[in-house]
């Protein structure tokens, strides 16, 4: 088995809509793998099949070389959940998050470990409405590895946040990658996805219509005699944003 | 494998645990749970404690100024059953109280009233007692209450044998009092209000904010939430109610007949049961929209019915005979029973056959219709 997570043919209809129309890819250990496309090109959908959160309609799914379809129960102790809008029931505190998400695989964990990890600590105490859209995005990351998943999902993870609160983001998933679990995110940022996939999948209308590394991607496109209307510039506003504010995160980021 | 039952409990009693904890930071909930049920019992509590001692309240018009007038005056006023409105002093007056029905009645003590009549040594006269049509009851309760007063003080002035007479005598044996008895219907109104309107409030916004969603990705399995919430909510109910039964024992004189772990299991008992209609329509309603009619459908006729705030017995039969099934009619009918008539589980045990027959039937549409988002 070379392959952590196998996707072969996977489809979905939505009434008259084929959301998602015999999608197939691999992803390898500790790979993080990007899928791309506009809204509505069925990404989502993918991830919520792989997920065990919608039936699927054919096709298969293995991730760890189990059968999604036929033991969903066993895939949810292998796989971690970033949704695309994290949130937490109201008057609980970090610590008590953590542990009730522990408890939900029946694990008695370190809350304090797990908020360290994501630079949570001194919020260990506060009530969940006290976070900012930035440090809910932290604690949702470290509530879906509390159980040492080996894949793990995130849909749209830094849409909303500010330049500092992605960089610093990014690096969290940089992160997960390092503990060799496998990383499989949505996004509509394309300088996110060139920094931090290895390999992406281009989808629309429900299909693959390119899968490769961001390089590879960019070569064949060159290749295929395009060019640029524009010069290429040294630096882009982003790069000016972040030498002027700087990288440090800021307080409720 | 990662399914053994420590596990499995260890997760019920986190999630426990950390609930209770919120609940208890919630101060909007605690005042639902705790405080809502409290005004009620206040109001209701108010209420029977001033029917049990019944008293009228009366102008006195004396227009006498007779000895026997102003002494009989005197004890009136002292009475606790007939109370003398002490601005009242003409008969105008009096009527016009009377229409709004401040006033229950008018006595009106005639200007010969207590003269002594010529040939006669002793006092005589005759008192009227004006009412309206809406007061009759009073009126005539007051007259004759009068009526066996002046007979007293007939006997004293013209002694005379009275061959038949009628004692009445008063048992010491505990009876219902009004109190007593509505008491059960608002423990059933408080066990309606925790059990259905807590989930179908909560339910419906922790699927809109997706954290429902979330934990489905979790291996949590729909028993283990339903119980965990069971248990917080048997905890936080047995509390709420236990500060009722505080209130009502001490500022209503309530008479606890029967054990206290009979009522506290039966209690515990109905809570689960009720909470199993709120985690049906909670975890069926996909929004708060969709679960308020339907909770209104299906908690009025409960309200209303079950003998909440009406007793059943002044329903007409066939509406008796239906409302009985409800199921929060065997709820309160137990809880009456354990607290009024001192009854043991083996005399309630169609009440509880029938809370029983209740939660399996309600557990299995709230497993049955569950949604996590």
């Amino acid at each position: 088995m070379t392959h952590m997570v196998e996707v072969k043919n996977l489809k979905k209809r939505y009434g008259d809509k084929q959301a998602v129309n015999g999608v197939s890819f691999t992803v390898k250990k500790g790979e993080i793998f990007g899928i791309l496309g506009p809204n509505g090109a069925g990404k989502t959908t993918t991830l919520e099949m792989m997920e065990t959160l919608r039936p699927i309609d054919s096709g298969s799914v293995t991730i760890d070389g189990i059968d999604v379809k036929k033991n969903p129960q066993a895939i949810k102790y292998l796989i971690g959940v970033q949704p695309q809008s994290p949130a937490f029931q109201d008057k609980t505190r970090l610590t008590e998050v953590i542990e009730m998400f522990g408890a939900a695989y029946g694990e008695k964990v370190d809350a304090m470990q797990f908020l360290r990890d994501v630079d949570l600590e001194e919020k260990a105490k506060s009530f969940v409405e006290d976070l900012s859209g930035g440090q809910k995005q932290r604690l949702s990351i470290t509530t879906a590895l509390v159980h040492g998943p080996k894949v793990f999902f995130l849909d749209e993870p830094t849409t909303g946040l500010d330049p500092q609160a992605r960089r610093h983001l990014w690096e969290l998933i940089e992160k997960v990658r390092e503990k060799g679990i496998s990383v499989i995110m949505t996004t509509h940022y394309m300088d996110e996805a060139e920094i931090l996939c290895d390999r992406i999948a281009i989808m629309d209308n429900g299909e693959i219509i390119a899968i490769d590394t961001p390089r590879n991607l960019i070569k064949q496109l060159i290749a295929r005699g395009f060019k640029k209307k524009q010069e290429v510039q040294q630096a882009s506003l982003e790069d000016v944003f972040i030498d002027l504010t700087g990288k440090a995160m800021r307080d409720g980021s | 494998m990662k399914n053994s039952w420590a596990r499995n409990w260890f997760t019920v009693l986190t999630f426990v645990r950390i609930n209770t904890k919120r609940f208890f930071r919630d101060r909007t909930a605690i005042f639902f749970t705790i405080g809502f049920p409290l005004i009620f019992l206040f109001v209701f509590g108010s209420l029977n404690n001033n029917s049990s001692s019944i008293s009228f309240n009366v102008a006195l018009i004396n227009n006498s100024d007779s000895a026997f007038s102003k002494e009989f005056a005197d004890t009136l006023k002292k009475s606790d059953t007939i109370k003398v409105s002490e601005e009242v002093t003409t008969l105008d007056d009096a009527k016009e109280k009377m229409s709004r029905s401040e006033l229950d009645a008018a006595i009106v003590l005639p200007e010969t009233f207590g003269d002594i009549q010529s040939g006669n040594n002793y006092p005589s006269g005759e008192a009227q007692v004006i009412y309206t049509q809406n007061n009759l009851q009073s009126g005539v309760a007051l007259t004759s209450i009068l009526e066996s007063q002046f007979q007293q003080i007939n006997q004293q002035l013209v002694p005379s044998v009275t061959p038949f007479t009628v004692a009445g005598e008063q048992l010491n044996e505990n009876s219902l009092s009004a109190f007593d008895y509505t008491f059960a219907g608002l423990l059933g109104f408080a066990i309606i209000g925790m059990g259905i309107f807590g989930p179908i409030n909560v339910f419906p916004e922790l699927k809109k904010m997706g954290i429902l969603r979330r934990l489905s990705t979790t291996p949590l399995r729909v028993w283990q939430y339903f119980v965990s919430t069971m248990i917080g909510q048997a905890i936080i109910g047995i509390l709420a109610i236990a500060v009722m039964f505080a209130v009502a024992i001490w500022l209503f004189n309530l008479q606890v007949v029967g054990s206290w772990l009979e009522l506290g299991i039966f209690i515990i008992f109905s809570i689960m049961m009720i909470l199993g209609i709120g985690l049906a329509l909670g975890g069926w309603a996909k929004n708060e929209r969709q679960v308020a009619p339907l909770a209104n459908i299906v908690v009025f006729p409960m309200m209303f019915l079950s003998g909440t705030f009406f007793p059943r017995f002044l329903m007409p039969e066939w509406l008796q005979n239906v409302s009985a099934f409800l199921p929060l009619t065997p709820v309160i009918d137990g809880i009456r029973l354990i607290i009024t008539e001192g009854a043991h589980f083996i005399d309630i045990l169609p009440q509880i056959g029938l809370v029983a027959a209740w939660m399996v039937v309600i557990y299995i549409i709230a497993f049955k219709v569950f949604r996590w988002e």
